[in-house]
């Protein structure tokens, strides 16, 4: 066995926004939850499960989202969640009647049929519909680190015009994640990677002691850290920056070279949801009669061609060994190179969306659980590691203040502030001086005021929730997210003018406060 | 998480869809009601000063027409714009860039009548707005001609890492009776910070300070006794590899990475 020279750091952002129509069925974005349950936190879940059953001593840390937390956290949600899923094994056992004649593809429709009532399976009867409790166990158990991110993922660069909007993204997603896992956080995911030094003070106000941000937010720190980003820096107001790795996101980002574009992987863009005679997939699709994608998905990404072979589940497992190995082989060299330049052994992290691992990468949960095996079994010179961890043993660490930086596109604000976007800002801003405004107006409210003044304080964050600026930049799904910002911003004017007129809409506040659920605990005082 | 174009357009597709239906519904509940309150369905008609024992009956027999409402609760259908005006006068200013600033300004109704009643009726027909950018890091400043059309505007400038301070104000086109200044002031912006673009290798630093975390001493080493920096260059050019990961990022849908959404 070598001698361990450096630490690997996994930190996988868990995060989508809150969507909660307790008003229709027909919002097709309400299914980006259960795919990314079934595709993504179950496998993830089964993975660590598997590697804590097999002995394999393993870390990993993951920021748990407030908005994704209170989603997976509600009732009506997870109820939908099973509706979904017998849907889905309703379809999926058409599938082996309709495919009976074809071996290749019957084997297939069986392999979706076992997935689907194991999802069932588990989450009614093993989890008990409880995913949050499923992954604080591992942190209790010492093998996972979570972190919190901001409230509803607001983007700090462009919200902290108005500053006191931030401490209020960090009190809450702070309060969120202790009410979910019962202590306090000990870093956070800043929306985005969006790093400003005016949210420092906040940060540490709330007793976060470090951040995860982009590589520029390292290398072009001032002064210059001299470690690169292979060591964390502090802050002058003591906040610690660990910054993302280069060499190693782009082995797995890259859409071009990158893991994800193995041939054999599962090709996400086939899906039988497009593909099945109209009549026949009709039930399963939108209500609309539009065709969406289900989940089904018969097909191997195979090369740069239309053709497409079937999917062969082992020909994939195959490929994630290769690729899990050929990961630490350069991780290996990486670190021996590195290590020799160092006082204390240096640390790569590697941060990367959870929803990647499963959801879009479909082989992704099982490269990690073989990687983290061999990590553990092979010969190899680091660790896997989490930053806090990393903090215990090496807290000396080089005091610089990180860049002003993000991880879209270009690395600062291009993504949430553009031609498409801006107009938004504007109201966002208006809306958080406003709600500053009314919490020194009422710094005392009781019953019916206290809780509309609430309910202000829940539609602004959820009008901030950098999801809707990212959307509209990106193109698709625009219009709902165009929607989400007038309908957020549109509810916390109305109330804004009821509240100062005295003229509280008791039926209004109650209908609004049953939509947008999130943080029933909030305390608007967190805007003074 | 961006979906390649592929997806996108069918998803476009679904999205025109559902819009449709849902403007058609909208159509057929609010088109009566003013912008900014709240739109209720014939379906489920429940006025505000209805009390809910008293609607109760209505809203029964009302329910028997919608598909799903059996056990469901009605929810108000509600439809809304954005705020045309706040009716303040303000400038903000926001970094886009490193070299980008992205400023937004409003003039309130009230001071819009006060510079008519102070400079004449036609004072904004006859002064033209401009921007005063200040880079109060390096100390200069620079104007930019806008126009009354616009509410916003981006704005290219040359040092990233300084700070930036914005002013609103109007240049009349010729000296008159009323207007007897080149340059009305009207408001002041925030201040920003502008981020940094590259690594700081100039340094004539010797000395490079550390900290530690748990007990909070500081201390410094001195710099030519550190080897990673004078050794980086041996394992990799930040630079290239940097230029290497984001080479392809004028491409969104390459892009892939930030952001995670599904």
């Amino acid at each position: 066995m070598q001698q361990k020279k450096g630490f690997v750091s996994f930190v996988l952002h868990a995060h989508l926004p809150f969507i909660h129509h307790p008003e229709s069925d027909d919002y097709l974005e309400e299914s980006w939850l259960y795919e990314a349950i079934s595709e993504t936190y179950i496998p993830l879940l089964t993975n660590f499960k598997k590697l804590v059953d097999e002995g394999v001593n393993f870390r990993i840390t993951m920021s748990m989202t407030p908005p994704l937390l209170s989603m997976l956290d509600n009732k009506l949600l997870q109820k939908k969640y099973i509706k979904y899923l017998k849907n889905l094994i309703e379809l999926s056992k058409k599938e082996v009647v309709r495919t009976a004649n074809d071996k290749r593809l019957n084997k297939l429709s069986h392999y979706y049929l076992d997935r689907y009532s194991n999802d069932l399976r588990l989450f009614k009867e093993v989890y008990n519909c409880d995913l949050i409790s499923q992954f604080k166990h591992f942190q209790d158990i010492g093998v996972l680190e979570i972190i919190t991110c901001g409230a509803t993922h607001g983007y700090f660069p462009i919200l902290y015009v108005n500053e006191k909007t931030i401490r209020a993204q960090i009190a809450v997603g702070v309060q969120t994640y202790e009410k979910y896992f019962g202590r306090k956080p000990r870093g956070i995911w800043l929306p985005e990677c969006g790093y400003i030094p005016e949210a420092d003070k906040y940060l540490k106000e709330f007793g976060i002691e470090y951040a995860i941000t982009e590589s520029h937010g390292i290398l072009y720190a001032n002064p210059t850290p001299i470690y690169g980003t292979f060591a964390p820096i502090v802050s002058p107001e003591g906040l610690i920056a660990f910054g993302r790795d280069i060499e190693s996101s782009r082995q797995v980002w890259s859409s071009i070279n990158g893991y994800p574009g193995d041939f054999n992987y599962r090709e996400f863009y086939r899906d039988i949801g497009y593909e099945a005679d109209y009549d026949y997939i009709k039930p399963y699709i939108a209500h609309n009669g539009v065709r969406v994608h289900t989940g089904i998905k018969y097909y191997r990404i195979t090369g740069k061609t239309d053709f497409k072979d079937y999917y062969e589940p082992q020909w994939a497992m195959d490929s994630a060994e290769k690729q899990a190995g050929h990961f630490l082989d350069c991780r290996n060299k990486q670190i021996d190179d590195v290590s020799q330049c160092m006082d204390n052994p240096p640390i790569i992290l590697c941060p990367y969306d959870a929803e990647l691992y499963g959801h879009w990468w479909y082989e992704g949960p099982y490269w990690l659980y073989i990687l983290f095996k061999k990590i553990y079994y092979d010969n190899c010179n680091f660790e896997l590691i989490t930053p806090s961890e990393y903090i215990d043993r090496y807290p000396e660490m080089q005091i610089c203040s990180p860049c002003r930086s993000s991880w879209g596109a270009n690395g600062y604000s291009e993504v949430w502030l553009n031609q498409t976007n801006d107009y938004v800002h504007k109201h966002l801003h208006y809306a958080g001086d406003r709600m500053c405004e009314l919490a020194y107006l009422y710094p005392d409210a009781k019953g019916l005021k206290k809780k509309a003044l609430n309910q202000c304080a829940r539609e602004l964050l959820l009008a901030q929730s950098s999801d809707w600026l990212f959307i509209i930049t990106n193109g698709t799904m625009v219009d709902y997210a165009k929607k989400r910002i007038k309908d957020h911003i549109g509810r916390f004017t109305k109330l804004y003018y009821q509240i100062k007129n005295d003229n509280i809409d008791e039926d209004f506040l109650k209908d609004i406060s049953k939509k947008d659920c999130i943080f029933p605990d909030i305390d608007y005082r967190i805007y003074k | 998480m961006p979906r390649k174009a592929k997806e996108n357009e069918k998803i476009k597709d679904a999205e025109k869809v559902t819009e449709k239906v849902k403007k058609s519904n909208k159509k057929k509940n609010v088109s009566t009601t003013k912008k900014s309150t709240e739109k209720k369905s014939p379906l489920t008609s429940k006025s505000k000063t209805t009390k809910k024992s008293s609607s109760k009956s209505t809203t029964k027999s009302s329910l028997k027409k919608t598909k799903s409402s059996n056990k469901k609760k009605t929810y108000i259908n509600e439809y809304y714009d954005l705020p045309q005006k706040y009716n303040e006068t303000i400038v903000k200013i926001l970094a886009q860039t490193p070299k980008t600033l992205f400023v937004y300004w409003e003039i309130s109704d009230d001071d819009i009548n006060k510079y008519k009643e102070q400079y004449g009726e036609n004072f904004f027909e006859v002064t033209k707005p401009v921007l005063i950018i200040h880079n109060t890091t390096l100390n200069y400043s620079f104007e930019v001609e806008i126009n009354d059309l616009a509410n916003s505007w981006y704005l290219h400038v040359n040092d990233s890492k300084s700070d930036y301070r914005i002013e609103l104000g109007r240049r009349p086109f010729e000296k008159n009776d009323n207007i007897k200044s080149d340059y009305i002031y009207i408001t002041s912006s925030n201040e920003i910070e502008s981020p940094n673009d590259h690594i700081l290798f100039n340094n004539s630093q010797k000395m490079v300070y550390f900290r530690n975390v748990k007990t909070n001493q500081e201390f410094a080493k001195n710099f030519s006794s550190l080897s990673f920096i004078r050794n980086m260059g041996k394992i990799y050019d930040i630079y290239d590899l940097y230029k290497e990961l984001y080479k392809d990022e004028d491409n969104f849908d390459i892009l892939s990475n930030p952001s995670s959404h599904i």
